[in-house]
This record gives structure tokens, C-alpha cells and sequence, in this order.
């Protein structure tokens, strides 16, 4: 748990009690200026040591009372509570290491509490391990780093099931160089053997039909590689775009927690564009292109060792000059594109959110800031293509002067008779082929790289750890009892949400969850949906440990009426029938008509048939609410939670959920959380709960005698609502 | 209940015990822990501070803190460099992009400092043509109040990647 920590040199004080159970390097010095200073713990002690080694703070663990992790702006400070009641802040980090310095202060709180130091300080790597570069992810993937080449292999293995295919591309890619260096040397044939000699006008003929051939192979070569391509593109691109879809199906609903939709969304569309762009259009191309290349350098070497060396003079400054300005040209590009998501996010929000923006008259505004992102994007536009046309025509000037010696020191030798004027058409023709490929040349690496790193974020993806699915696990035909035996949770580990709850709920019982906002509520029904695991502490379904029966048949038998409820794009039918596809129409309908949703169906023209969703017909808040009770009440789970289910409808509409969640809970493991208090007067038992304790249990009645904190929550919504009448019997 | 808005003048800030910031108003009421919170640090920079209590209410905000007295300022002001970690670039000494990261190596008002940044549309604010924030991959704050201000060299680093 500590190992590797405790890599300073300890000092001399070998004893138990000295040993450094904590050790820490802090990025910030005394004086706030960025540098080190460390935080020890032992048995006995907490102290601070300044990089010099000398020691600016200590303080005995027998008189710390607490320590917590203050947050600052941009990072944080440990303070330690002492026994007199004093609060010292001792040490400033800044938010990179934040994490590893709260989970410090609950190892001292456990010291000072004299319990076992229970913390996980995990070396979490800011830095590749390989070039040193700072990572973008704690623990992340270094992008310069990655195994380019075993990355490839794995994306290549993506065309094993069109192997044919691609080793037929291949072969076309050959086939169209030698194509290719064929009316080069039908030209020379021709100039030397009939235009120099003024006969053999049949040899000509020949040559031109066998050029004709060439030429209609060629056609027939580039119209199947296009077919084959096209194919392929198609193919690779859809599986790649389903495997990754499937394993972010299956991802951690933490893994939703750290990362955007729009970044998750974006692996699945951009990323996997990058790859097979590369496996259909780079590859072959590069393949295809470099055979180009060696073979007409073979045959100008053969033709003339000499002229082809001087023509290829300039060559270098033309890979220079690409290579060089390669960077800067792209990153204008780059920054173009920046101008484009700029300008796009602006477009959006400003023609999603145009009601506000005609009810505030502010089109005179929102133009000036749509102008403001048009010109931005117009001029970055503009000065990424004015810097490309120089430089390209930078490059024209040296690749017409490698035609231009060819004219001049080649027809010098063709003069001298050194050499044929057929051999000196046919450089002058292979010498248009060369310098397209070469200037592409320098782009390659680039290219490879994004590729690469595009499948690095992709494989990333499908290599997170999925739920337990494939764990398996028992079935189990869940009876409804739930039990929680000293459950410890926090999504950030340092920081605990769920602090040792226990509680039960026997079957067809329904329990109210009460508390303020972040005492825990929605945390412990994550628990209950095992979207979460407990960090410590068991949660026994029927007296089984839940995490032994399979997910899967776990989660069929829970049952959720969420806050706000999400209706997929389909029909009202379709969407009660969710959690059961096969339902029979009349079972659709008795569901709508538990949960009060059967009359306003009715009233849509198309009934059942409504098409609701993105897109489709808009439905009211308490309407989208009953069509979810009705989805749970087809689904028949044995353990149903409501999460704030009757929030932002009226009253006339709260009383028919009511109803209709009456119906629902009936013979059911209910827990339900709600904002309004009065709502959960029908709850069998309350739990309240306040900074994720448990801090009382009892009926609505019981909890209102006792005058405790649940009296107090009632008091003050009665006083912020008093349209609601609470039920105070 | 109702009382009247303390004066800038009435406040008096200082140490104690060492760590602890506490305000006496107008010798009458005393806050022990005080934290002060600037309510719009980039729009308006040393303006509109907010003095908070224990419980993170409101006890003031002061529109011009310059006008507390000066022993007071100076408290507030090592409090506030003890709160706000934000770092001020003085000079651009590299930036790279590469595969979509940037990395830079910046010289601050905290000293020298090399950090990450991904997805520069998210994490890059612009708060006036010359004034940004840039915000790292953990969250860390690094400031440039006015571009201009920059030596050329820093500034063309920051151009080539912004």
C-alpha cells in the first residue's frame, strides 16, 4: 500500500514508532513560490521538512484531533485540527497532487484516532516513464511513446478478414508502378528506332499498340483498386466503429464520470476515421508510391548514372524545405480548424438558444460575436493559405529546375552524342513522376503518428476495464431484501461520500432516503444499481453478496424511475416497452394505465404510435414521467428505486404519479428519495442521512415527534414551500 | 437584524493565532476565521473582494480593498497569495504540440514551471483580446494578464500554438 513511498533515506531512528508511514513531496515551497518541501508521517509524529532537510513544523499525533484537505484556488493545503481546538495549516500543493495529499490527511485522522493506517497512496505517474515528458493523463498514455509498431500490428489485424483483399491491393499498387514505367520507355523506343532514323513507321504502330494496351490496363487496374478500396474503407471502418461502441457499452459508468459525451463520441466517429484513412487511403499509397520511386530510380541510374545525379541535385532542398515548413504550415491548419470549432460552438448555441436571444433583443450582440469568430476564422484562413501557396510555389521553382538541368546537361550529352534523345524524353517523362511522392514523403511521419495515436485512444478505450459482466456469477431470483453492512464509498477516493452505512430493508419494504443535497442519497442508490462497487463494506442481496450474482441478472431485476427520466427516439410504445421488447400490446396498455399515463396518451393523435424523443412529438415533464413509471412497472423489477420522481410537475400532476407510484411500490423493495418531504409520507421507514452517515431511521410520525433533523429539513421546506402542505398528522 | 455595510475603513484584519485571518468591525464584532474570495478575479482584477466567514457567508464585499487600512491590506493580501495558487507567466520559455497535447515550460511570478494542456478550445478562456488563462490537465491555473507585456519571443510561442 506504502511501498515505494518511503524512497528518501530514512533517518537513523529505526525503531517502529520512527518509521515513515507517509512520505510526500509537496510542489510548492514556504514562500509560495513553485519547489519541494516534504510532509513525514510516523507512528508519532507529523512534520514538515524543507528541502534543505531541515524540519519547519512538527507536531505529536496524540494532539491532532483531525486533518482535512483544505482547497484552494489551483491546488490545496493540509490543515491539521489539534486537540485545543486550533487550526494549522501546514503544507501547500497544487491540484496534480491534491488527491494523494487528502488521502494523507485521512491516514493521519486514522493514526490519530489510533486506528490501522488504511490509505492507498498509489505512485500515480505524472511522467513518461520512457522520454520524461509530462503526461496528459495521470497515469495516462504518453503520445510520443506509444508502440507505434505493436499498435499497427493491432490495427492491422482489423484487415485479417479481408486478407484477400488487401494482398490484392497490394498487388495492384505494383502492378501500376510497372504500368507506370512503361510509355517512358515506349517513348524513347520510339524516338530512337523512328524519329532519329525517319523509317520503320510500323514499329510505331506496334509501339502505339502496345501503348494503347498499357493504357487500358492501367484504366482497368485504377477502377478495381477504387472498387477494392472503397470496399475495404467501408468494411474496416464499420468494425472498427463497432467494436469501439461495444466496449464503451460495457465501460464503468465511472469512466462516463471523467470523460466528456462529446469525447467519448468523438473516439467512436473522428478517431476511428483517422485509422482506417490510413489503413485504406496512407498504406496503400505509401506502398504503392515508394515502389514508384525505387523503380524509377533504377532505371535513371541504368539510363545514366551521371545526368541522373545532377538532376536529383535540388532533391534534397526540396525534402528540406517540406520538412521545415512542414510544422509551422500544418499548425496553421491546425489553428484553422481551432477558428472552426470556435465559430461552430458559437453558431450552435447561438440558433439553439435563439428564442432567448430574439426575447432579450440581443441579435445586434450575437452578431457582433458571430462577426468577431468570421473574421478570425477569415484571416487565420487566410494566412495559412497565402504561407502554403508560397512555400508550394518555393517547391515548383526547384522541381522545374531538376527538368531544367536535365535540358541543359542532358541535351549537352545528347549533343555529344553520349546519350540517345529517346533515353532523354524518357528522363525528362519519369522525372514529372518523382517529385509529387517526394514532397508527400515528408508529411509521412506526421501522418503515421496521428494515425497511430488515434488507435492508441481507441484501443485505450476498448482495453478499459468493462463491468463485470464476464465475471458471471450466480442467478438469483431476488426476494427484495437489501442489506448495507458498514458500506464505505467515495467516488474520489480521498474523499468519502458513504461513511459506514448499515442499514436493512426488508422485502416490499418502502424506504424514504432523506438529506441534504450531497449527504448521500443518489450515491447509495448507485450502490444499489452496482454502477459502484463499495470500497468497503459488503451490500448482501437476500443475505447473498450482490457482487456474487451476475450483473447482468442483477440490474434486470432493478427497476429505476430516475429524476429526469430519458426517453429514447421511438414511439410511447416502444419506450414502456424498453426493459421488455416482447410485451404484448395489452400488457403496454395496463402498464400506461397503473401509471396514469393511459388518458393523456390517448389524447396524442397517434396514441401509442406518438413518435416522442429527440425530434419527435414534445412531451410535458409529468407526461415523460409517467411514461418512465409505466417503463418500470412493465420491466416488474423486485427492487425499484425513485430518484426525486415527482420534482418540477404540479400539484394536479404530483397527485397522479402519486397514484401511480402507489401502484408500483406495492409488493416491491422500494427506496425513494425526494425533495419534497411530503412525498414520502407513504415510506414504511425513513432514513436520514447527513454527510453519509446515517443519522436517524423511523417513520414519517416517529422522525416528526422526535423534533430531530428530520424535523428541522420539514420545518424549513415548509417555510420555502408553503403552497405544499406537509403532512403533519 | 438589519445592519449597516462596514466601511472599508472599519475592518481590521490580522493574525490570530499565526495561521488564522480574523476581522474586528468596527470593535464590535470579531470573526475568527476569515477567508477573503475575490468575486470576479479576471474581469476585474483587484476589485470586488469578498470577506467570507467560517461557514462561507458573506460578511462584506469590498469594492476598493485598497481602502482598508494598511495593516489590514497587508494581511488580506498574504492571504489571498496563500489561496489563490494561480501563477502569473512572466515569460514563455518553450511550447510544443505534440499529438495533441501541448506541452509548455513557463517562467512565473512562483518561478519556473512545466506543465500540459489538452484541447486548447477547452482549456484556454480569453478574457479580453491580450488576457488569458490557461488551464492544465489537473486544473492548475496559469495566467497571462496582458499578451502584450510578454517579450517578442514569448509572444511568438504563444501565437504559433493559439
Amino acid at each position: 500500500m506504502l511501498k515505494g513511498e518511503t524512497t528518501e533515506t530514512v533517518e537513523s531512528e529505526d525503531t517502529p514508532q520512527e518509521r515513515l508511514l507517509i512520505h510526500l513531496e509537496s510542489d510548492f515551497a514556504a514562500d509560495g513560490q513553485f519547489g519541494k518541501r516534504f510532509l513525514e508521517v510516523t507512528a508519532t509524529e507529523v512534520r514538515v521538512r524543507e528541502s534543505d532537510g531541515v524540519v519547519s513544523f512538527h507536531i505529536p499525533v496524540a494532539e491532532i484531533k483531525s486533518a482535512r484537505n483544505e482547497p484552494l484556488v489551483g491546488g490545496g493545503q493540509l490543515e491539521i485540527t489539534t486537540q485545543g481546538g486550533e487550526i494549522i495549516p501546514i503544507i501547500t500543493y497544487s491540484l496534480t497532487l491534491a488527491s494523494r495529499f487528502s488521502e494523507a490527511a485521512r491516514g493521519i485522522e486514522q493514526l490519530a484516532r489510533g486506528e490501522p493506517l488504511q490509505i492507498n497512496l498509489e505512485q500515480k505517474r505524472l511522467r513518461c516513464a520512457k522520454c520524461g515528458r509530462l503526461l496528459p493523463e495521470v497515469d495516462g498514455i504518453c503520445p510520443a511513446c506509444i508502440h507505434r509498431g505493436r499498435t499497427l500490428r493491432r490495427v492491422a489485424g482489423y484487415l485479417r478478414p479481408y486478407r484477400l483483399q488487401a494482398v490484392g491491393l497490394a498487388l495492384l499498387g505494383v502492378l501500376t508502378t510497372t504500368l507506370n514505367l512503361v510509355p517512358p520507355k515506349l517513348q524513347a523506343l520510339i524516338i530512337d528506332h523512328v524519329f532519329s532514323t525517319h523509317r520503320n513507321y510500323i514499329f510505331l504502330l506496334e509501339m502505339a499498340g502496345i501503348w494503347l494496351g498499357v493504357v487500358v490496363a492501367a484504366t482497368l487496374v485504377q477502377i478495381l483498386n477504387g472498387r477494392l478500396i472503397a470496399y475495404l474503407a467501408g468494411h474496416i471502418a464499420a468494425d472498427l466503429r463497432a467494436a469501439v461502441y461495444r466496449a464503451v457499452e460495457f465501460l464503468q459508468v465511472s469512466y462516463f464520470d471523467k470523460k466528456q459525451v462529446g469525447a467519448i463520441v468523438s473516439r467512436i466517429t473522428q478517431d476511428t476515421d483517422r485509422i482506417w484513412g490510413f489503413l485504406v487511403d496512407g498504406m496503400p499509397f505509401l506502398i504503392a508510391n515508394a515502389l514508384m520511386l525505387m523503380g524509377i530510380a533504377c532505371v535513371l541510374f541504368w539510363i545514366n548514372w551521371r545526368l541522373t545525379l545532377a538532376i536529383l541535385a535540388p532533391m534534397p532542398i526540396v525534402v528540406i524545405l517540406s520538412a521545415a515548413f512542414w510544422k509551422p504550415i500544418s499548425q496553421m491548419f491546425f489553428r484553422v480548424g481551432q477558428k472552426w470549432a470556435r465559430f461552430h460552438t458559437h453558431l450552435n448555441e447561438s440558433i439553439s438558444g435563439i428564442r432567448i436571444v430574439k426575447a432579450f433583443t440581443r441579435e445586434n450582440t450575437e452578431f457582433a460575436k458571430f462577426q468577431a469568430r468570421n473574421r478570425e476564422l477569415r484571416d487565420a484562413g487566410i494566412q495559412a493559405d497565402t504561407r502554403w501557396y508560397t512555400v508550394f510555389g518555393a517547391m515548383t521553382f526547384f522541381i522545374a529546375s531538376g527538368g531544367l538541368i536535365n535540358w541543359v546537361y542532358g541535351g549537352w550529352m545528347v549533343y555529344r552524342g553520349q546519350m540517345s534523345l529517346g533515353n532523354f524524353v524518357m528522363v525528362n517523362s519519369l522525372l514529372g513522376l518523382v517529385y509529387g511522392p517526394l514532397m508527400w514523403f515528408g508529411d509521412l511521419n506526421q501522418w503515421f503518428t496521428r494515425a497511430m495515436a488515434g488507435a492508441e485512444r481507441i484501443f485505450e478505450v476498448i482495453d478499459a476495464e468493462p463491468e463485470p459482466h464476464a465475471r458471471g456469477g450466480i442467478r438469483h431470483e431476488i426476494v427484495g431484501e437489501v442489506a448495507f453492512c458498514d458500506v464505505r464509498f467515495g467516488y474520489d477516493k480521498s474523499n468519502p461520500v458513504l461513511k459506514g452505512l448499515t442499514f436493512t430493508a426488508k422485502p416490499g419494504e418502502m424506504i424514504g432516503l432523506v438529506g441534504k443535497s450531497g449527504a448521500g442519497k443518489s450515491t447509495t442508490i448507485n450502490l444499489i444499481c452496482r454502477f459502484y462497487e463499495p470500497d468497503a463494506g459488503v451490500i448482501r442481496i437476500d443475505g447473498i453478496d450482490y457482487r456474487e450474482i451476475a450483473l447482468e441478472d442483477l440490474r434486470r431485476q432493478i427497476g429505476i424511475v430516475p429524476q429526469e427520466p430519458f426517453l429514447f427516439h421511438g414511439t410511447i410504445a416502444e419506450n414502456i416497452s424498453y426493459g421488455r421488447p416482447d410485451a404484448r400490446f395489452e400488457e403496454i396498455v395496463e402498464a400506461a394505465k397503473a401509471a396514469n399515463a393511459h388518458q393523456f396518451i390517448l389524447a396524442k393523435p397517434d396514441g401509442y404510435d406518438t413518435v416522442i424523443g429527440e425530434r419527435g412529438t414534445k412531451i410535458s415533464g409529468g407526461e415523460r414521467q409517467r411514461i418512465a413509471i409505466a417503463r418500470a412497472i412493465l420491466h416488474d423489477p423486485r427492487i425499484l428505486i425513485l430518484d426525486e420522481a415527482t420534482s418540477s410537475v404540479d400539484v394536479e400532476t404530483e397527485k397522479q404519479i402519486q397514484e401511480a407510484l402507489q401502484r408500483l411500490v406495492k409488493g416491491r423493495t422500494t427506496f425513494a428519495i425526494a425533495h419534497r418531504l411530503s412525498t414520502l409520507r407513504n415510506a414504511d421507514r425513513l432514513i436520514v442521512l447527513e454527510k453519509g452517515e446515517i443519522v436517524e431511521t423511523g417513520t414519517h410520525a416517529e422522525l416528526m415527534e422526535r423534533q430531530g433533523v428530520f424535523y428541522k429539513l420539514v420545518q424549513t421546506q415548509s417555510q420555502v414551500t408553503q403552497i405544499i402542505e406537509i403532512g403533519m398528522v | 437584524m438589519e445592519r449597516q455595510t462596514p466601511k472599508a475603513i472599519d475592518l481590521k484584519l490580522f493574525y490570530a493565532p499565526a495561521d488564522r485571518l480574523r476581522l474586528t468591525v468596527d470593535e464590535e464584532r470579531s470573526y475568527i476565521t476569515v477567508r477573503p474570495v475575490w468575486a470576479a478575479p479576471l474581469s476585474h482584477p483587484g476589485r470586488y473582494l469578498c470577506l467570507l466567514d467560517g461557514k462561507g457567508e458573506e460578511i462584506v464585499m469590498l469594492e476598493n480593498p485598497h481602502d482598508l487600512p494598511p495593516d489590514s491590506w497587508q494581511a488580506v493580501q498574504t492571504e489571498l497569495r496563500r489561496r489563490y495558487l494561480t501563477a502569473y507567466v512572466k515569460r514563455i520559455l518553450n511550447v510544443r504540440v505534440e499529438y495533441g497535447a501541448t506541452y509548455w515550460l513557463v517562467y512565473t511570478d512562483r518561478g519556473e514551471r512545466e506543465f500540459v494542456t489538452q484541447s486548447l478550445q477547452e482549456n484556454v478562456h480569453w478574457f479580453s483580446p491580450t488576457h488569458l488563462q490557461l488551464i492544465d490537465v489537473d486544473g492548475n491555473r496559469f495566467e497571462i494578464p496582458d499578451i502584450r507585456a510578454l517579450d517578442l519571443r514569448s509572444q511568438m510561442l504563444l501565437e504559433s500554438v493559439l
